[in-house]
């Protein structure tokens, strides 16, 4: 009887925290379907539609971009990314969020409840829930802010500028690629002057932040 | 070799072209081509000797650099970016490419005061390294590197406004020089400058040093360093493949003389896991010392535009022997955006606010805040540990207290602090008054710690230091450090120049001794 109490309470918890996650659109090399499915919710309740920046956050490819820089670090790094995911998204299974049906995962409550949950982790008076909660908003904000249109609408975006070739550029490929394959040649050598004109702020973007680019 | 033709001669080996395990010989081999191994090694270079300069990261030319912020930083940076402190926790950044910090860093070159050096000669009994004795070392960097002011062409509002602000108030403030060329004021240093006009070390010292002779081994991991009795016979370590680190393949660079220069974490790390070098003293690993690091963000009626002007124009160093150091600051916004306060809308209304907005920064000089680096027991990134002190404390939120008082003066409306337990936002100069009467916790300031120090110090007394005053350690005749780890304090400035001028002092000392 006790046996069978158990597997139905482990049964439980496994639907409850790990299945149920929609299938991915695409194809991640380091996030798992569930935290993707978290990243996504995460990002649209810190960054919800209109405002200043009309762009939503689950506009903005938040899963693919932390996938892409998951897949850039080091695994111990990356680890740390798991865990804090995992947190978050099944802290409420214990810790409930806000108002009825609060014990359930973070993509499984309503967005009113997910932002109830996420103030809980950012007013905390324990440091270490603040610490979570500023990691995973950091993570939320590079991937919110480095979606060409936001910067574009909020007018920081780079600017378009013709690099210029010093001496050193003849002999440094790209990273990773063969000295063969360096474009250069002592002709193009323009290495910046000190009378050099300063950017100007009406100048054009840089082209990935252009109107068109996204 | 590379084949273009301009550049027969230059001996730079990237990963593309290592084909298997190999060893080299050398007068002098260098560990890390930040600005002190950069430095010593053009010197020697320059002198005749045959130098190998070793760096773990790759050149990363302008077509590598990424605007966005975290992606620069999981590719530049050593664990992604997100190494941090224990104790006090606080993010502190190492970058892994060829030039070290200098790639990244905005290029600030400030001379240490005097009276910093004073305390450095009388306390660690280092008499030459008053700074009328190294004066002729900064003057040669500088000279080499264009330090300059930064012209007021390319500013921008955001650093102009903290001039007015300082100026307002009586406060002595100053365009910051820097190592740069023909600035164009985009503000991108932390990714890397387009415009090829920062100074960084690939570009500048180890260019020169190629063109002199030195042979550059990049993604190429120092990982023991081969010793036997009071001397040192050269390192080895393993070919590894860029971003990932995966090593690849074997080699083995055997010197009369061995300089390290892997930065202030890597060093100690590297003398720790080589079985215990160079620390009858006891001193490796230990004295780690910040410049941590706070800054508020403070909103304006008219627009700003952050994104145009120098990074880091302009500086205040009216609270220097206070133990803070004021100046202005730019990054790319995902940066900042880890300091602004706030989830949903309200978060994302204050993004909004970035382009009326400037953001400047207070580094303190806490000598009493001190901690430790260790080996951790597999790879090799460093267990920090590091504690501010809580009159630290009191001195962060002073110097937050002045930067408020410099935004209001220079006509800000709002000014966000970014103190947990604090007002989010204050309006006037009075509400800021908390930031100087209140005490707050560590736990409660949003910190960053760039400037690393001490873990290998200099003291003239080799019980009490592992290094003496020409960089070489007190246990090897023929092993030297020449990072800011030999710092014995913190220099209350931005430390790269004077770390550069005690590595050209080293590579002097090396050269003569040879
Ligand atoms: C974002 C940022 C901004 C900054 N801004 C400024 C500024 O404006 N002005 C200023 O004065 N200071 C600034 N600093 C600090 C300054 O950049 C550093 O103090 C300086 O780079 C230290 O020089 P270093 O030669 O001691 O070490 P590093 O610059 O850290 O160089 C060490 C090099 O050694 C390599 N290395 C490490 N381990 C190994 C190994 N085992 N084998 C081979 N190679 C290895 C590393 O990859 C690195 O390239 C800034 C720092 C950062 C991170
Ligand atoms: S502000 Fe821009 S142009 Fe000037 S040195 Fe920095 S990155 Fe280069």
């Amino acid at each position: 009887m006790t046996g069978l109490f158990v597997a139905a309470l482990i049964a439980w918890l496994f639907t409850r925290a790990l299945l149920g996650y929609p299938k991915p659109t695409t194809h991640y090399r380091r996030l798992l379907r569930g935290e993707a499915a978290f990243v996504e919710a995460a990002c649209g309740v810190m960054f919800p539609a209109g405002g200043a920046i009309p762009l939503a956050g689950t506009e903005v490819g938040a899963a693919p971009y932390l996938d892409r820089m998951m897949d850039a670090s080091k695994p111990r790094i990356r680890a740390l990314m798991h865990s804090l995911f995992f947190l978050v998204e099944h802290a409420s299974l214990v810790f409930r969020g806000p108002g009825r049906g609060g014990r359930r995962r973070f993509t499984r409550l309503d967005p009113e409840q997910q932002l109830g949950v996420l103030r809980g982790w950012e007013t905390s008076s324990f440091f270490a829930r603040r610490l979570v909660f500023v990691s995973l908003r950091s993570l939320l904000a590079m991937a919110y802010l480095q979606h060409p249109s936001v910067l574009r609408e909020l007018g920081i975006a780079p600017m378009a500028i013709d690099t210029s070739v010093c001496e050193a550029d003849l002999w440094m490929p790209r990273v990773g690629a063969d000295p063969s394959t360096i474009p250069w040649s002592v002709s193009d050598v323009n290495t910046p002057r000190d009378d050099v004109e300063p950017l100007n702020l009406d100048s054009p973007l840089h082209p990935d932040y252009a109107e068109d680019s996204s | 070799m590379t084949s273009n033709p301009v550049h027969q001669g230059i001996d730079l080996r990237v990963f593309a072209r290592y084909r298997g395990d190999f060893t080299e010989e050398a007068d002098v081999v260098v560990v890390g081509s930040g600005p002190g191994g950069a430095v010593v090694a053009h010197g020697l270079v320059e002198k005749g000797l045959r130098v190998v300069l070793v760096e773990e990261g790759p050149p990363i030319p302008p077509a590598d650099f990424e605007f966005d912020g975290g992606m620069s930083m999981a590719r530049t940076m050593r664990e992604g970016g997100l190494r941090t402190t224990r104790g006090t926790v606080m993010p502190t950044m190492q970058a892994i490419a060829l030039g070290g910090g200098s790639l990244v860093n905005s290029a600030i070159c400030v001379r240490a005061p005097e009276f910093v050096l004073d305390r450095w000669s009388r306390d660690y009994e280092l008499n030459k390294t008053t700074r009328t004795e190294l004066d002729p070392h900064y003057d040669a960097v500088g000279a080499f590197l264009g330090i300059s002011p930064t012209p007021e062409d390319v500013q921008g509002a955001r650093n102009l406004l903290f001039r007015d602000g300082c100026d307002a108030l009586g406060y002595s403030s100053e365009p910051i020089a820097r190592n740069v060329r023909g600035c164009r004021g985009s503000g991108e240093c932390f990714t890397g400058c387009r415009s090829r006009a920062k100074q960084s070390m690939d570009i500048s010292y180890v260019h020169e040093a190629l063109e002199a002779g030195a042979c550059v081994l990049t993604s190429a991991r120092v990982e023991n360093v081969l010793a036997s009795g009071h001397r040192v016979s050269g390192v080895e370590g393993h070919v590894v493949e860029p971003f990932t680190g995966r090593p690849r393949y074997r080699f083995r660079v055997n010197a009369k003389v061995v300089v390290l220069a892997a930065g202030c974490m890597a060093t100690p790390v590297l003398l720790q896991k080589s079985g215990g070098l160079a620390n009858r003293s006891g001193q490796v690993g230990e004295n780690l010392r910040f410049h941590p690091g706070v800054a508020a963000m403070g909103t304006f009626p008219d627009r700003v535009d952050p994104q145009f002007g120098a990074t880091q124009g302009y500086q205040s160093l009216e609270f220097i022997k206070r133990g803070f150091k004021l100046e202005t600051l730019w990054a790319p916004p995902t940066i900042f955006a880890v300091r602004l306060p706030g989830s949903g809308m309200a978060f994302k209304e204050r993004l909004g606010d970035l382009p009326y907005s400037a953001v400047w920064d207070a580094i303190g000089s806490c000598n009493r805040s001190v901690g430790r680096v260790r080996a951790r027991f597999r790879g090799n990134d460093p267990k920090l540990s590091w504690k501010l002190h809580p009159e630290d404390v009191g001195l962060l939120m002073e110097a937050l207290y002045r930067l408020a008082e410099i935004f209001f003066a220079a006509g800000a409306h709002t000014v966000l602090p970014g103190v947990s337990g604090l007002p989010e936002e204050m309006h006037t100069l009075e509400a800021a008054d908390v930031l100087r009467t209140h005490e707050v916790p560590a736990s409660s300031l949003v910190l960053g710690g760039n400037h690393a120090f001490c873990s290998t110090r200099m003291h003239g007394d080799p019980r009490r230091g592992v290094v003496d005053e020409s960089g070489r350690c007190h246990d090897f005749e023929n092993l030297y450090v020449a990072d800011t780890g030999i710092f014995p304090e913190c220099p209350s400035v931005n430390p790269m120049w004077t770390g550069m001028a005690l590595a050209h002092r080293t590579a002097g000392c090396i050269a003569d001794r040879i």
